[in-house]
Protein backbone atom coordinates (compact mmCIF):
# COMPACT_ATOMS: atom_id res chain seq x y z
CA UNK A 1 0.00 0.00 0.00
CA UNK A 2 2.99 2.49 0.46
CA UNK A 3 3.28 2.37 -3.35
CA UNK A 4 -0.11 3.94 -3.69
CA UNK A 5 -0.27 7.75 -4.24
CA UNK A 6 -3.94 9.05 -4.12
CA UNK A 7 -4.75 10.59 -7.38
CA UNK A 8 -6.81 13.05 -8.48
CA UNK A 9 -9.81 12.15 -11.11
CA UNK A 10 -11.53 14.78 -12.67
CA UNK A 11 -13.86 11.86 -14.76
CA UNK A 12 -14.95 9.42 -11.84
CA UNK A 13 -17.22 11.34 -9.98
CA UNK A 14 -19.84 11.83 -12.80
CA UNK A 15 -19.92 8.06 -13.27
CA UNK A 16 -20.06 6.80 -10.13
CA UNK A 17 -22.67 9.47 -8.53
CA UNK A 18 -25.03 8.15 -11.63
CA UNK A 19 -25.45 4.98 -9.31
CA UNK A 20 -26.59 6.88 -6.59
CA UNK A 21 -30.55 6.42 -7.60
CA UNK A 22 -32.65 8.86 -7.36
CA UNK A 23 -36.28 6.91 -6.75
CA UNK A 24 -37.10 6.51 -3.74
CA UNK A 25 -36.99 2.58 -1.73
CA UNK A 26 -38.49 1.67 1.33
CA UNK A 27 -35.98 0.24 2.95
CA UNK A 28 -33.01 2.71 2.11
CA UNK A 29 -33.31 6.05 1.38
CA UNK A 30 -30.63 6.89 -1.31
CA UNK A 31 -31.10 10.43 -0.42
CA UNK A 32 -29.73 9.87 2.98
CA UNK A 33 -26.52 7.76 2.61
CA UNK A 34 -23.89 8.05 5.18
CA UNK A 35 -20.76 9.62 4.74
CA UNK A 36 -18.20 7.29 3.81
CA UNK A 37 -14.90 6.84 5.37
CA UNK A 38 -12.07 9.32 3.81
CA UNK A 39 -10.46 6.83 1.26
CA UNK A 40 -6.57 6.79 2.39
CA UNK A 41 -8.14 4.68 5.65
CA UNK A 42 -10.26 2.46 3.75
CA UNK A 43 -8.13 -0.69 4.54
CA UNK A 44 -8.37 1.11 8.38
CA UNK A 45 -9.60 -1.64 10.16
CA UNK A 46 -7.34 -4.70 8.74
CA UNK A 47 -4.27 -2.09 9.24
CA UNK A 48 -5.47 -1.59 12.59
CA UNK A 49 -5.08 -5.01 13.25
CA UNK A 50 -3.01 -6.73 10.58
CA UNK A 51 0.19 -4.12 11.06
CA UNK A 52 0.77 -2.90 14.48
CA UNK A 53 4.14 -0.80 14.56
CA UNK A 54 6.61 -3.34 15.74
CA UNK A 55 9.80 -2.24 16.72
CA UNK A 56 12.92 -3.35 17.86
CA UNK A 57 14.77 -2.63 20.95
CA UNK A 58 13.96 -0.40 23.84
CA UNK A 59 11.29 2.51 23.05
CA UNK A 60 9.84 4.66 25.51
CA UNK A 61 7.31 7.85 25.11
CA UNK A 62 6.65 10.18 27.68
CA UNK A 63 3.72 12.57 26.92
CA UNK A 64 2.88 15.67 29.25
CA UNK A 65 0.00 18.15 28.62
CA UNK A 66 0.57 21.56 29.82
CA UNK A 67 -2.81 22.87 29.10
CA UNK A 68 -5.98 21.09 27.33
CA UNK A 69 -4.70 21.97 24.23
CA UNK A 70 -1.40 21.72 24.39
CA UNK A 71 1.08 18.91 25.25
CA UNK A 72 5.27 18.15 24.91
CA UNK A 73 6.47 14.51 23.87
CA UNK A 74 9.73 13.16 24.65
CA UNK A 75 10.59 9.93 23.26
CA UNK A 76 13.55 7.49 23.65
CA UNK A 77 14.43 4.94 20.58
CA UNK A 78 17.51 2.55 21.29
CA UNK A 79 17.91 -0.54 19.01
CA UNK A 80 18.78 -1.85 15.90
CA UNK A 81 17.50 0.11 12.64
CA UNK A 82 17.70 -2.18 9.32
CA UNK A 83 19.28 -1.00 6.63
CA UNK A 84 18.05 -2.05 3.07
CA UNK A 85 20.76 -3.66 1.15
CA UNK A 86 21.18 -5.45 -2.08
CA UNK A 87 22.64 -9.11 -0.82
CA UNK A 88 20.20 -11.56 1.08
CA UNK A 89 21.95 -10.46 4.29
CA UNK A 90 20.10 -8.17 6.59
CA UNK A 91 22.20 -5.15 8.39
CA UNK A 92 20.94 -4.20 10.96
CA UNK A 93 23.47 -0.72 13.07
CA UNK A 94 22.63 -0.01 16.67
CA UNK A 95 21.34 3.89 16.75
CA UNK A 96 19.93 5.59 19.80
CA UNK A 97 17.93 8.47 19.60
CA UNK A 98 15.73 11.51 20.95
CA UNK A 99 12.48 13.06 19.53
CA UNK A 100 11.15 15.85 21.35
CA UNK A 101 7.38 17.33 19.79
CA UNK A 102 4.97 19.69 20.66
CA UNK A 103 1.26 19.06 20.16
CA UNK A 104 -1.62 21.90 19.16
CA UNK A 105 -5.15 20.17 19.34
CA UNK A 106 -7.82 22.13 19.00
CA UNK A 107 -11.43 21.45 17.19
CA UNK A 108 -10.74 23.08 14.37
CA UNK A 109 -7.00 23.19 14.20
CA UNK A 110 -4.21 20.58 14.87
CA UNK A 111 -0.69 21.31 14.98
CA UNK A 112 1.90 18.37 15.21
CA UNK A 113 5.68 18.78 15.24
CA UNK A 114 8.51 16.42 15.99
CA UNK A 115 12.04 16.81 15.69
CA UNK A 116 14.72 14.52 16.30
CA UNK A 117 18.22 14.24 17.58
CA UNK A 118 19.29 13.08 13.95
CA UNK A 119 18.43 16.05 12.45
CA UNK A 120 15.25 15.31 11.16
CA UNK A 121 11.89 17.38 11.72
CA UNK A 122 8.17 16.53 11.05
CA UNK A 123 5.31 18.50 10.68
CA UNK A 124 1.57 17.85 10.02
CA UNK A 125 -0.72 20.27 10.22
CA UNK A 126 -4.51 20.00 10.09
CA UNK A 127 -6.70 22.52 9.77
CA UNK A 128 -10.94 22.83 9.14
CA UNK A 129 -11.31 25.66 7.16
CA UNK A 130 -15.53 24.95 7.32
CA UNK A 131 -17.66 22.26 8.28
CA UNK A 132 -16.74 20.58 4.76
CA UNK A 133 -13.28 21.65 3.86
CA UNK A 134 -10.09 20.65 5.44
CA UNK A 135 -6.29 21.50 4.65
CA UNK A 136 -3.92 18.94 5.79
CA UNK A 137 0.03 19.47 5.10
CA UNK A 138 2.76 16.90 6.45
CA UNK A 139 6.39 17.90 5.61
CA UNK A 140 9.59 16.27 6.53
CA UNK A 141 12.69 17.25 6.53
CA UNK A 142 16.26 15.93 6.34
CA UNK A 143 19.78 16.37 6.56
CA UNK A 144 20.20 14.35 3.68
CA UNK A 145 19.94 16.34 0.10
CA UNK A 146 16.81 15.33 -1.79
CA UNK A 147 15.62 13.61 0.67
CA UNK A 148 12.62 15.81 2.32
CA UNK A 149 9.08 15.86 1.08
CA UNK A 150 6.24 18.13 1.44
CA UNK A 151 2.32 17.37 0.80
CA UNK A 152 -0.82 19.51 1.03
CA UNK A 153 -4.28 17.78 1.13
CA UNK A 154 -7.41 19.67 0.36
CA UNK A 155 -9.98 17.45 1.48
CA UNK A 156 -13.91 18.11 0.53
CA UNK A 157 -16.88 16.23 2.51
CA UNK A 158 -20.15 16.44 0.57
CA UNK A 159 -23.19 14.39 2.14
CA UNK A 160 -22.37 10.61 1.14
CA UNK A 161 -19.54 11.77 -0.80
CA UNK A 162 -15.69 12.43 0.03
CA UNK A 163 -13.06 14.46 -2.36
CA UNK A 164 -9.50 14.70 -1.88
CA UNK A 165 -6.82 16.81 -4.03
CA UNK A 166 -3.09 15.93 -2.90
CA UNK A 167 -0.11 18.41 -4.21
CA UNK A 168 3.54 17.55 -3.26
CA UNK A 169 6.62 18.36 -4.00
CA UNK A 170 8.65 16.81 -6.66
CA UNK A 171 5.67 17.61 -8.91
CA UNK A 172 3.07 15.03 -7.25
CA UNK A 173 -0.36 15.89 -7.47
CA UNK A 174 -3.41 13.58 -7.22
CA UNK A 175 -6.92 12.77 -6.58
CA UNK A 176 -9.20 10.52 -5.21
CA UNK A 177 -13.27 10.41 -4.12
CA UNK A 178 -15.05 7.80 -2.47
CA UNK A 179 -19.01 7.99 -2.71
CA UNK A 180 -21.61 6.04 -0.67
CA UNK A 181 -23.53 3.36 -2.90
CA UNK A 182 -25.79 2.10 -0.20
CA UNK A 183 -25.64 2.54 3.42
CA UNK A 184 -23.15 -0.37 3.65
CA UNK A 185 -21.39 0.09 0.49
CA UNK A 186 -19.24 2.89 -0.98
CA UNK A 187 -17.05 2.77 -3.98
CA UNK A 188 -14.25 5.23 -4.65
CA UNK A 189 -11.47 6.03 -7.24
CA UNK A 190 -7.96 7.51 -7.39
CA UNK A 191 -6.05 8.77 -9.87
CA UNK A 192 -2.11 10.05 -9.25
CA UNK A 193 0.62 12.02 -11.60
CA UNK A 194 3.86 11.96 -10.33
CA UNK A 195 6.27 14.00 -12.14
CA UNK A 196 9.37 13.65 -11.30
CA UNK A 197 9.08 9.71 -12.28
CA UNK A 198 6.97 10.43 -15.07
CA UNK A 199 4.43 8.34 -13.60
CA UNK A 200 0.89 8.61 -13.49
CA UNK A 201 -1.70 5.78 -12.21
CA UNK A 202 -5.16 5.15 -11.83
CA UNK A 203 -7.23 2.96 -8.88
CA UNK A 204 -10.38 1.68 -7.55
CA UNK A 205 -11.47 1.20 -4.41
CA UNK A 206 -14.52 -0.63 -2.36
CA UNK A 207 -15.76 -1.38 0.60
CA UNK A 208 -18.36 -3.46 2.07
CA UNK A 209 -19.16 -2.80 5.51
CA UNK A 210 -21.90 -3.83 8.46
CA UNK A 211 -21.76 -3.98 12.12
CA UNK A 212 -20.15 -7.41 12.23
CA UNK A 213 -18.02 -7.13 9.26
CA UNK A 214 -15.90 -5.01 6.96
CA UNK A 215 -14.55 -5.57 3.67
CA UNK A 216 -12.64 -4.27 1.15
CA UNK A 217 -11.11 -4.47 -1.94
CA UNK A 218 -8.52 -2.19 -4.02
CA UNK A 219 -6.73 -2.65 -7.32
CA UNK A 220 -4.03 -0.18 -9.13
CA UNK A 221 -2.80 0.14 -12.37
CA UNK A 222 0.29 -0.20 -10.83
CA UNK A 223 0.00 -3.68 -10.36
CA UNK A 224 -1.42 -3.77 -6.98
CA UNK A 225 -4.67 -5.88 -5.90
CA UNK A 226 -5.46 -5.72 -2.43
CA UNK A 227 -8.16 -7.54 -0.68
CA UNK A 228 -8.84 -7.42 3.24
CA UNK A 229 -11.59 -8.66 5.59
CA UNK A 230 -12.40 -7.97 9.10
CA UNK A 231 -14.30 -9.77 10.83
CA UNK A 232 -16.04 -8.51 14.53
CA UNK A 233 -16.87 -11.63 16.71
CA UNK A 234 -17.68 -10.09 19.72
CA UNK A 235 -16.76 -6.63 21.20
CA UNK A 236 -13.78 -8.11 22.18
CA UNK A 237 -11.96 -9.79 19.23
CA UNK A 238 -12.04 -8.88 15.92
CA UNK A 239 -10.33 -11.70 13.21
CA UNK A 240 -8.77 -9.93 10.09
CA UNK A 241 -7.25 -11.31 7.17
CA UNK A 242 -5.83 -9.69 3.90
CA UNK A 243 -4.36 -10.79 0.78
CA UNK A 244 -2.38 -8.34 -1.62
CA UNK A 245 -1.25 -9.54 -5.36
CA UNK A 246 0.92 -7.53 -7.03
CA UNK A 247 -0.08 -8.74 -11.52
CA UNK A 248 2.98 -7.37 -12.95
CA UNK A 249 5.80 -8.89 -10.29
CA UNK A 250 3.98 -11.43 -9.46
CA UNK A 251 4.33 -11.14 -5.48
CA UNK A 252 1.52 -12.76 -3.26
CA UNK A 253 0.97 -12.05 0.21
CA UNK A 254 -1.56 -13.28 2.64
CA UNK A 255 -1.70 -12.76 6.16
CA UNK A 256 -4.07 -13.48 9.02
CA UNK A 257 -4.35 -12.10 12.10
CA UNK A 258 -6.65 -11.52 15.42
CA UNK A 259 -6.87 -8.54 17.55
CA UNK A 260 -8.18 -8.62 21.65
CA UNK A 261 -9.09 -5.73 23.05
CA UNK A 262 -9.39 -6.38 26.98
CA UNK A 263 -9.99 -4.71 29.24
CA UNK A 264 -6.10 -4.22 30.78
CA UNK A 265 -4.45 -4.69 27.03
CA UNK A 266 -4.37 -5.05 23.34
CA UNK A 267 -3.01 -8.39 21.85
CA UNK A 268 -2.33 -7.67 18.42
CA UNK A 269 -1.10 -11.00 16.73
CA UNK A 270 -0.51 -11.97 12.83
CA UNK A 271 0.85 -14.52 10.90
CA UNK A 272 1.75 -14.25 7.05
CA UNK A 273 2.17 -16.58 3.88
CA UNK A 274 5.88 -14.97 3.96
CA UNK A 275 6.65 -17.01 7.03
CA UNK A 276 6.49 -14.29 9.34
CA UNK A 277 4.71 -14.08 12.38
CA UNK A 278 4.53 -10.77 14.49
CA UNK A 279 2.63 -10.00 17.76
CA UNK A 280 2.10 -6.74 19.76
CA UNK A 281 0.66 -6.31 23.21
CA UNK A 282 0.08 -3.35 24.95
CA UNK A 283 -0.45 -4.04 28.46
CA UNK A 284 -1.98 -1.43 30.94
CA UNK A 285 0.16 -1.01 34.13
CA UNK A 286 -1.67 1.81 35.60
CA UNK A 287 -2.94 4.66 34.67
CA UNK A 288 -1.82 6.37 32.04
CA UNK A 289 0.89 4.07 32.11
CA UNK A 290 1.21 1.11 28.90
CA UNK A 291 3.99 -1.59 28.71
CA UNK A 292 4.55 -2.49 24.97
CA UNK A 293 6.09 -5.83 23.79
CA UNK A 294 6.58 -6.48 20.14
CA UNK A 295 7.63 -10.00 18.71
CA UNK A 296 8.18 -10.46 14.99
CA UNK A 297 9.97 -13.60 13.73
CA UNK A 298 10.37 -14.11 10.00
CA UNK A 299 11.14 -18.06 9.56
CA UNK A 300 12.47 -17.49 6.11
CA UNK A 301 15.05 -14.90 6.43
CA UNK A 302 15.96 -16.24 10.07
CA UNK A 303 15.07 -12.41 11.53
CA UNK A 304 14.18 -11.85 14.62
CA UNK A 305 13.25 -8.32 16.24
CA UNK A 306 12.07 -8.19 19.87
CA UNK A 307 11.26 -4.69 21.35
CA UNK A 308 9.97 -3.36 24.61
CA UNK A 309 9.01 -0.19 25.62
CA UNK A 310 6.77 2.01 27.80
CA UNK A 311 4.60 5.07 26.91
CA UNK A 312 3.67 7.34 29.64
CA UNK A 313 0.34 9.71 29.63
CA UNK B 1 20.17 -49.05 -6.78
CA UNK B 2 22.30 -47.91 -10.20
CA UNK B 3 22.36 -44.15 -10.63
CA UNK B 4 19.27 -42.48 -11.36
CA UNK B 5 18.69 -38.44 -12.24
CA UNK B 6 18.05 -37.40 -9.12
CA UNK B 7 14.41 -36.13 -9.15
CA UNK B 8 14.15 -34.47 -6.06
CA UNK B 9 16.26 -32.65 -3.19
CA UNK B 10 17.01 -35.75 -1.68
CA UNK B 11 18.20 -39.23 -2.79
CA UNK B 12 19.58 -42.23 -1.64
CA UNK B 13 23.69 -42.60 -1.68
CA UNK B 14 24.95 -44.15 -4.08
CA UNK B 15 26.04 -47.47 -3.94
CA UNK B 16 29.26 -49.22 -5.11
CA UNK B 17 29.61 -52.71 -6.15
CA UNK B 18 29.03 -55.45 -4.28
CA UNK B 19 32.17 -56.69 -3.19
CA UNK B 20 33.89 -60.34 -4.58
CA UNK B 21 32.67 -63.33 -2.46
CA UNK B 22 35.70 -65.02 -0.04
CA UNK B 23 36.03 -68.61 0.66
CA UNK B 24 35.35 -69.33 4.06
CA UNK B 25 31.53 -69.87 5.22
CA UNK B 26 31.27 -66.73 7.36
CA UNK B 27 32.08 -64.61 4.72
CA UNK B 28 30.36 -66.46 2.25
CA UNK B 29 27.11 -65.60 4.70
CA UNK B 30 28.17 -62.09 5.50
CA UNK B 31 28.92 -61.23 1.79
CA UNK B 32 25.82 -63.04 0.08
CA UNK B 33 22.88 -61.36 -1.39
CA UNK B 34 20.34 -61.40 1.32
CA UNK B 35 22.49 -60.04 4.23
CA UNK B 36 24.02 -57.34 1.86
CA UNK B 37 20.84 -56.19 0.26
CA UNK B 38 19.48 -56.28 4.50
CA UNK B 39 22.49 -54.06 5.16
CA UNK B 40 21.60 -51.51 2.05
CA UNK B 41 18.40 -51.41 3.62
CA UNK B 42 18.94 -50.82 6.94
CA UNK B 43 21.62 -47.93 6.08
CA UNK B 44 18.74 -46.40 3.78
CA UNK B 45 16.26 -46.48 6.66
CA UNK B 46 19.04 -44.97 8.52
CA UNK B 47 19.46 -42.30 6.29
CA UNK B 48 15.88 -41.16 5.78
CA UNK B 49 14.99 -41.89 9.54
CA UNK B 50 17.98 -38.90 9.56
CA UNK B 51 16.29 -36.27 7.35
CA UNK B 52 13.02 -37.23 8.70
CA UNK B 53 13.98 -36.27 12.46
CA UNK B 54 15.76 -33.38 11.23
CA UNK B 55 12.72 -32.35 9.35
CA UNK B 56 10.52 -32.88 12.06
CA UNK B 57 13.04 -30.91 14.14
CA UNK B 58 12.76 -28.10 11.87
CA UNK B 59 8.65 -28.33 12.08
CA UNK B 60 8.62 -28.80 15.81
CA UNK B 61 10.85 -25.63 16.11
CA UNK B 62 8.91 -23.14 13.60
CA UNK B 63 5.52 -24.25 15.37
CA UNK B 64 6.82 -23.92 18.75
CA UNK B 65 8.27 -20.28 18.47
CA UNK B 66 5.24 -19.69 16.07
CA UNK B 67 2.93 -21.25 19.24
CA UNK B 68 5.63 -19.32 22.08
CA UNK B 69 4.79 -15.79 20.23
CA UNK B 70 1.01 -16.55 19.15
CA UNK B 71 -0.96 -18.05 21.70
CA UNK B 72 1.32 -17.65 24.62
CA UNK B 73 0.41 -13.83 25.43
CA UNK B 74 -2.86 -14.44 24.49
CA UNK B 75 -3.84 -17.43 27.03
CA UNK B 76 -2.03 -15.04 29.52
CA UNK B 77 -4.15 -12.31 28.91
CA UNK B 78 -7.41 -14.23 28.70
CA UNK B 79 -6.70 -15.77 32.19
CA UNK B 80 -5.99 -12.58 34.02
CA UNK B 81 -9.53 -11.06 32.41
CA UNK B 82 -10.71 -14.20 34.10
CA UNK B 83 -9.06 -13.62 37.20
CA UNK B 84 -10.15 -9.71 37.17
CA UNK B 85 -13.98 -10.73 36.14
CA UNK B 86 -13.54 -13.32 39.58
CA UNK B 87 -12.66 -10.51 41.73
CA UNK B 88 -14.94 -8.07 40.29
CA UNK B 89 -17.98 -10.21 41.22
CA UNK B 90 -16.68 -11.67 44.15
CA UNK B 91 -16.18 -7.56 45.04
CA UNK B 92 -19.29 -6.95 43.75
CA UNK B 93 -21.17 -9.31 45.74
CA UNK B 94 -18.76 -8.78 49.23
CA UNK B 95 -20.53 -5.13 48.95
CA UNK B 96 -23.79 -6.99 49.79
CA UNK B 97 -26.04 -8.31 46.87
CA UNK B 98 -27.45 -6.42 44.67
CA UNK B 99 -25.50 -3.27 44.32
CA UNK B 100 -27.21 -0.89 42.21
CA UNK B 101 -26.33 -0.40 38.56
CA UNK B 102 -24.24 3.06 39.15
CA UNK B 103 -22.98 1.64 42.51
CA UNK B 104 -20.86 -1.15 40.51
CA UNK B 105 -20.23 1.33 37.60
CA UNK B 106 -18.50 3.68 40.09
CA UNK B 107 -16.42 0.27 41.43
CA UNK B 108 -15.71 -0.45 37.99
CA UNK B 109 -14.28 2.78 37.29
CA UNK B 110 -12.08 2.94 40.78
CA UNK B 111 -10.71 -0.44 40.57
Amino acid sequence: MAGLVPPGIPAVPADVSHTAHTKHDEKTDYMNLPCPIPYEELHREALMSLKPETFEGLRFDFTKGLNQKFSLSHSVIMGPTEIPSQSAETIKIPTAHYEFGANFIDPNLMLIGRVMTDGRLNARVKCDLTDNLTVKANAQLTNEPHMSHGMFNFDYKGKDFRSQFQMGNGALFGANYIQSVTPHFSLGGEVFWAGQHRKSGIGYAARYETDKMVATGQVANTGIVALSYVQKVSDKVSLASDFMYNYLSKDVTASVGYDYILRQCRLRGKIDSNGCTTSYLEERLNMGLNFILSAEIDHRKKDYKFGFGLTVG
Amino acid sequence: MAAQPKRGGVSLPERGSASKPESSILARITSSPIVSRGKQAASDAAFVSKKLIHSTGKAAWIAGTTFLILVVPLIIEMDREQQFNELELQQASLLGAPPTAPAVALLVESI
